[in-house]
C-alpha cells in the first residue's frame, strides 16, 4: 500500500465515522437489524450444512416462523448462497441446500 | 450529464408503458422530449408483470426493448428518480421545476456491475418491486432490467460501513449528494401518471392483509414472473406448492364500501390469464375463479375466456362474503353461490388471490391544476372527441391516468396523445412536426 493509498483510506474512514456520528439513531437501528440478520443467516446455514431442507423443516429446526425462513431463503437464493436441490417426497415443498461456494 | 435548465417541446410525466410510448412517438417525429419518472427506473407497472393477455407474450420481452429505445433515443432526455415540484405557465408554454433526488451514486460513472450490492451486508424488504416477499441490499440496482442500470443507496438504512466504496471499481459512491433542482421549459405537458391498485388489506372481510396466504393479483404477477421473489409460485406462509388456488373477483372494484363503484376493466382478463399460467406452472393444481360477471370486451378476449374454461379452470358464479384461515393457514372462502339457489358454501384453498382494481396513481390537481373526475382520474371534458385533452390548455393525459384500461388501450392512447400534442404545437407556432411548405 502506497502512502497516498494510506492517506485516502484514512480520509475515507474519517468521512464514514463522521456520517455515523451525524445519524446515530438510524445507524443504531440498522446495526441491530444487521446483527439479527447475520445471526439468522448463520443458523440457517448451519442447518443446511447437514443436508437440504424444506421451509417447514428449516422452521422446525431453527424455531423461526416458516414465512420468515422463506424470506431469508429467497434472499440467500437471490445472492447465490442457496439453491433448490429438488422436491420432497410428497412433491409439496422444494428442498434447499447451500451452494458449493457457501459450503 | 444533466444541465440545470432543459428546453424541450414536451415534458412527459411518468415512465410507464404509456409515457414511454408517447415519448417515442413524439421523439420519432423530431420533437425534443424530457421524460420524468419518480422511480429510479422507467418501465412502470408493466415491467413487473409476467405475461400479457390475450396473447400470453412475455411482458418483459415487450417492455425492455421499449425502455432501451426510450433511454437511447437522441430526442429523449430521461430524468429518473425525479419529482415535479411546480408548474408555471408562461408565454412559450410551461416552466417546470423538477427535483432530482440523490442516488448517492455518481450516475454517469456507475456501470450497474452490482459489485457494491454483493458486498453490502444489510437486507431490506423489496417493497417497491416485490411487495416485500424478498429483499434487496441497502445499495442496489432496482431490478435486473432496470433502465438506467444504476445503483442507488437507501440512505436511511445505511450503516456507512464503507464496503461499497471499497468494492466499486468506478469510484461512484458519493455520500455528499443532495437533492438538485432542474428547470424544464416545455411547450406541452403529457401526464402519464398511471395507476395504483386498491389496497389488498382494505377489506376486513377478506382478512385485512393479515392472512399470509391471501395475496393480491399484482403479487401473483411477481410469483408467476421468472424474475419473481421465489422464481416460482409458492405460497408465502411456508413455501408450499399450492394445490388449490382461488381468485376472488371484484375484490377492489364495483364496491361502494371502498369508494370504487366503477369496474376496473382488466381484472377479469388478468385473473383468467393468471389462472392459465398457473395451470401451466402447476399442472396438478385446481384453479377456481369466484366471479359476479365475466367481462371480456376486447379483441380475442372472449375466446381467451372460453379457452380457460376448456383448460379446466373452474368458474363459480358467486359473491365471496368472507375469508378466514384454518390452523394451517389455509384460507377458507365463504361464498354465496348464485347459480346454486344462493347456497352458502365454505371452500378451503391453499392460496387466495384478490383481483384488486385500479385507482388513480397520482392527483394532478395540486401541481398541474388539471381537474380530476369524481373517480379521481384525470378529467377529460370531451372524451368522445378528444380523449387525451384535459381541462388545461397544453396539458394532455394518457394511459391509466385517465381511467382504468389495459395495456393495449394504454398504448393506443399514448399514440393519440402524441398526435394531439404534436398538432397543438404545430398550431401554436412552428414545430419539427410541421409539414413542409407547398
Amino acid at each position: 500500500m502506497t502512502t497516498q493509498d494510506r492517506v485516502e483510506r484514512k480520509k475515507r474512514n474519517e468521512m464514514l465515522t463522521n456520517l455515523r456520528k451525524q445519524h446515530p439513531e438510524r445507524v443504531k437501528i440498522s446495526q441491530a437489524k444487521l446483527k439479527e440478520q447475520r445471526s439468522i443467516r448463520k443458523t440457517l446455514q448451519q442447518v443446511l450444512k447437514t443436508k437440504p431442507h424444506t421451509i417447514p423443516q428449516l422452521a422446525e429446526a431453527t424455531g423461526l416462523p416458516a414465512h420468515q425462513v422463506l424470506w431469508y431463503i429467497s434472499i440467500m437464493k437471490k445472492y447465490g448462497k442457496v439453491v433448490e436441490t429438488g422436491l420432497d417426497e410428497d412433491y409439496e415443498y422444494y428442498l434447499y441446500g447451500l451452494t458449493r461456494e457457501t459450503e | 450529464m444533466k444541465s440545470d435548465k432543459i428546453h424541450v417541446d414536451t415534458l412527459v410525466v411518468g415512465g410507464g408503458i404509456a409515457g414511454m410510448q408517447a415519448s417515442l412517438d413524439l421523439a420519432n417525429q423530431g420533437h425534443q422530449v424530457a421524460l420524468v419518472e419518480h422511480s429510479p427506473s422507467i418501465g412502470g407497472m408493466m415491467i413487473g408483470l409476467s405475461k400479457v393477455f390475450p396473447t400470453l407474450d412475455c411482458c418483459s420481452c415487450i417492455t425492455t426493448p421499449k425502455m432501451a429505445a426510450t433511454a437511447h433515443h437522441e430526442n429523449i432526455q430521461l430524468l429518473t428518480y425525479c419529482e415535479v415540484q411546480s408548474v408555471t405557465r408562461n408565454d412559450d408554454g410551461f416552466s417546470v421545476q423538477v427535483i432530482q433526488k440523490p442516488r448517492y451514486v455518481i450516475e454517469d460513472n456507475c456501470t450497474g456491475c452490482r459489485s457494491c450490492e454483493l458486498v453490502c451486508p444489510l437486507d431490506l424488504p423489496d417493497v417497491e418491486n416485490e411487495f416485500g416477499r424478498t429483499a434487496h441490499r441497502v445499495i442496489y440496482v432496482p431490478f435486473t432490467t432496470a433502465v438506467p442500470q444504476k445503483a442507488i443507496i437507501d440512505i436511511d438504512s445505511c450503516i456507512f460501513c464503507g464496503k461499497c466504496i471499497k468494492a466499486c471499481p468506478a469510484d461512484c459512491i458519493d455520500f455528499t449528494q443532495t437533492p438538485q433542482t432542474l428547470r424544464v421549459e416545455a411547450r406541452t405537458i403529457i401526464l402519464a401518471t398511471g395507476f395504483k391498485v386498491t389496497p389488498y388489506d382494505a377489506k376486513k372481510e377478506y382478512g385485512a392483509g393479515n392472512l399470509r396466504n391471501v395475496i393480491d393479483a399484482m403479487m401473483m404477477e411477481r410469483l408467476l414472473a421468472p424474475t419473481g421473489p421465489y422464481g416460482r409460485v409458492l405460497r408465502p406462509s411456508d413455501g408450499k406448492l399450492p394445490d388449490s388456488i382461488a381468485y376472488v373477483q371484484c375484490a377492489g372494484s364495483r364496491d361502494e364500501t371502498l369508494g370504487v363503484p366503477y369496474c376496473s376493466r382488466v381484472c377479469c382478463m388478468y385473473a383468467i390469464k393468471q389462472a392459465m399460467l398457473i395451470s401451466g406452472a402447476l399442472p396438478m393444481a385446481d384453479v377456481t375463479i369466484y366471479y359476479m360477471d365475466i367481462r371480456t370486451f376486447g379483441k380475442g378476449y372472449e375466446q381467451f375466456y372460453q379457452n380457460a374454461k376448456a383448460m379446466g379452470i373452474e368458474f363459480v358464479k358467486g359473491k365471496v362474503g368472507r375469508i378466514v384461515e384454518d390452523e394451517d393457514q389455509n384460507p377458507i372462502v365463504r361464498v354465496e353461490l348464485i347459480d346454486d339457489n344462493s347456497r352458502v358454501a365454505e371452500n378451503k384453498h391453499d392460496l387466495v388471490v384478490l383481483s384488486v382494481g385500479m385507482l388513480p396513481g397520482y392527483d394532478t390537481q395540486p401541481i398541474y391544476d388539471v381537474a380530476t373526475a369524481k373517480d379521481g382520474f384525470v378529467q377529460i371534458p370531451d372524451s368522445n372527441v378528444a380523449p387525451t385533452v384535459t381541462t388545461q390548455e397544453g396539458i394532455f393525459a394518457t394511459g391509466t391516468a385517465t381511467g382504468p384500461m389495459d395495456i393495449v388501450d394504454s398504448i393506443i392512447t399514448a399514440g393519440a396523445v402524441a398526435a394531439e400534442a404534436s398538432a397543438y404545437m404545430h398550431l401554436h407556432s412552428g414545430s419539427p412536426a410541421a409539414p413542409a411548405a407547398d
